[in-house]
């Protein structure tokens, strides 16, 4: 009986302990293999907030967008080229404009969301993405965007000696290219998306916002499968 | 023991029926949770059809194999079915009329679902209720000094539940009693 009480008293601190074990442990492993990581912090984090979809920068000439510019839908989707989610989230895209951006029903807008606490490379890769289409316009905006997310494995482990590489892959002038990426030319482009990104809710990638053509709007949030993406362009076509 | 307890439990069809009822709405509630909005705006739209209300949420239940990892899968659906396990038991326990019930197995199993549930979300890119919980307190960085980006969080939930669900299946065999 004693020792049964006994055995109760100690479950709290034990569960308390294991946890502290558990992320004590984490922070040491993650010391030993990321020593630099802190340094690497960029200033900026992402504040969580409750978001207003109605606070999404207006779609503008300024936006990247792929299928056509005057589409009843609009996705407008907010990514971290470093998150395996946004990768996964890119081929559906793709599948989706493959089904209704050949006949103009809908259209894809990308902005720049990376996490950089989770992944520091995820900015640069932004910035290279956004080099690509002011060196080469908007389509090559598009083909280096999917040769990145083609070629990166996600979770901060694309080598950034690939950048030019993908540059030179999609046809873009690499010098011209390298000297773009050091720049800082987008530097406020790239915190502006993200700055708007959180200010309508996003506080995690990919996010995305569905605009229908009364300015309706849905969030979705994650890489969500290509059915649910199908089902709400549905519902956003039909609206009146 | 805790196979016989479990035993002893689920022979009762309402048990079993409470802990599948639990599981399903854990797991339910932890794949929508991101996309609750986006729900509550469909079922509140009148121009939408209901069988579109009825599809949309049903197909957002595939995030869980495109918007999880393996590893936050296999732990949210592992948080689920022991939260159900957890609950039913405790609720056989009381009203058996157990009386001690002792805040130590409870406890436990409460510390392992809050866990579990911080846990819950896109582990890799900004577990959502855990990113919120954290920036609210400005400490954000945290997440890039754990290894699995807040999943930590997910597995210490299945430990804990675990935890819970053994020290609940010790009481159902071996009540604490005044011996005679």
């Amino acid at each position: 009986m004693e020792t049964e009480l006994k055995k109760e008293r100690i479950s709290i601190p034990t569960a308390i302990i294991l946890a502290g074990v558990l992320i004590a442990g984490a922070v040491i492993w993650s010391n030993k293999s990321n020593a630099n990581l802190a340094q690497k912090q960029q200033p900026q984090q992402v504040a969580q907030q409750t978001g207003d979809l109605e606070q999404m920068a207006k779609i503008s000439a300024s936006d990247h967008i792929r299928g056509n510019p005057d589409a009843p839908v609009k996705i407008v989707e907010y990514s971290d080229p470093e998150c395996p989610f946004c990768k996964r989230f890119h081929d559906t895209m793709k599948q989706v404009m493959d089904e209704y951006g050949k006949d103009g029903k809908v259209a894809w807008v990308y902005r720049n969301f990376p996490l950089d606490q989770l992944h520091p490379k995820a900015r640069n890769e932004s910035v290279a993405i956004e080099c690509a289409g002011d060196l080469g316009g908007n389509d090559k905006f598009w083909s280096y965007a999917d040769r990145l997310y083609e070629v990166t494995p996600s979770n901060n482990g694309l080598d950034p000696a690939e950048l030019p590489k993908i540059a030179q892959y999609v046809g873009l002038d690499v010098s011209k290219f390298n000297s773009c990426l050091t720049s800082g030319k987008f530097d406020k482009h790239i915190e502006d998306d993200v700055q708007n990104a959180a200010a309508t809710g996003g506080n995690g990638t990919p996010w995305s916002i569905v605009v229908d053509k009364n300015g309706k709007k849905y969030p979705l949030s994650g890489a969500q499968p290509y059915a649910s993406v199908k089902q709400l362009i549905d519902i956003a076509l039909q609206s009146k | 023991m805790v196979f016989q307890a479990l035993q002893k439990v689920f022979r009762r069809p309402q048990y079993a029926l409470l802990a599948f009822v639990t599981s399903v709405t854990v797991f339910v509630f932890a794949v929508w949770f991101p996309n609750l909005p986006l729900i509550v705006r469909i079922m509140g739209h009148s121009d939408i059809l209901f069988s579109q209300k009825f599809d949309l949420p049903i197909s957002l239940l595939g995030s869980i194999v495109t918007n999880f990892t393996l590893l936050s899968a296999s732990y949210t659906i592992a948080i689920a079915i022991l939260f159900g396990i957890n609950l039913s038991m405790l609720v056989y326990f009381l009203r058996r009329r157990v009386a001690e019930v002792k805040q130590g197995g409870i406890a436990t199993g409460i510390f392992g679902i809050t866990s579990g549930v911080v846990g819950i979300g896109c582990a890799a890119c900004g577990s959502f209720l855990l990113t919120s919980i954290l920036s609210l307190v400005g400490a954000s960085w945290i997440l890039s000094f754990l290894p699995l980006r807040g999943a930590e969080f997910g597995i210490l939930g299945v430990i804990l539940l675990s935890t819970s669900l053994y020290t609940t299946a010790k009481k159902i065999q071996n009540p604490v009693i005044c011996k005679i």
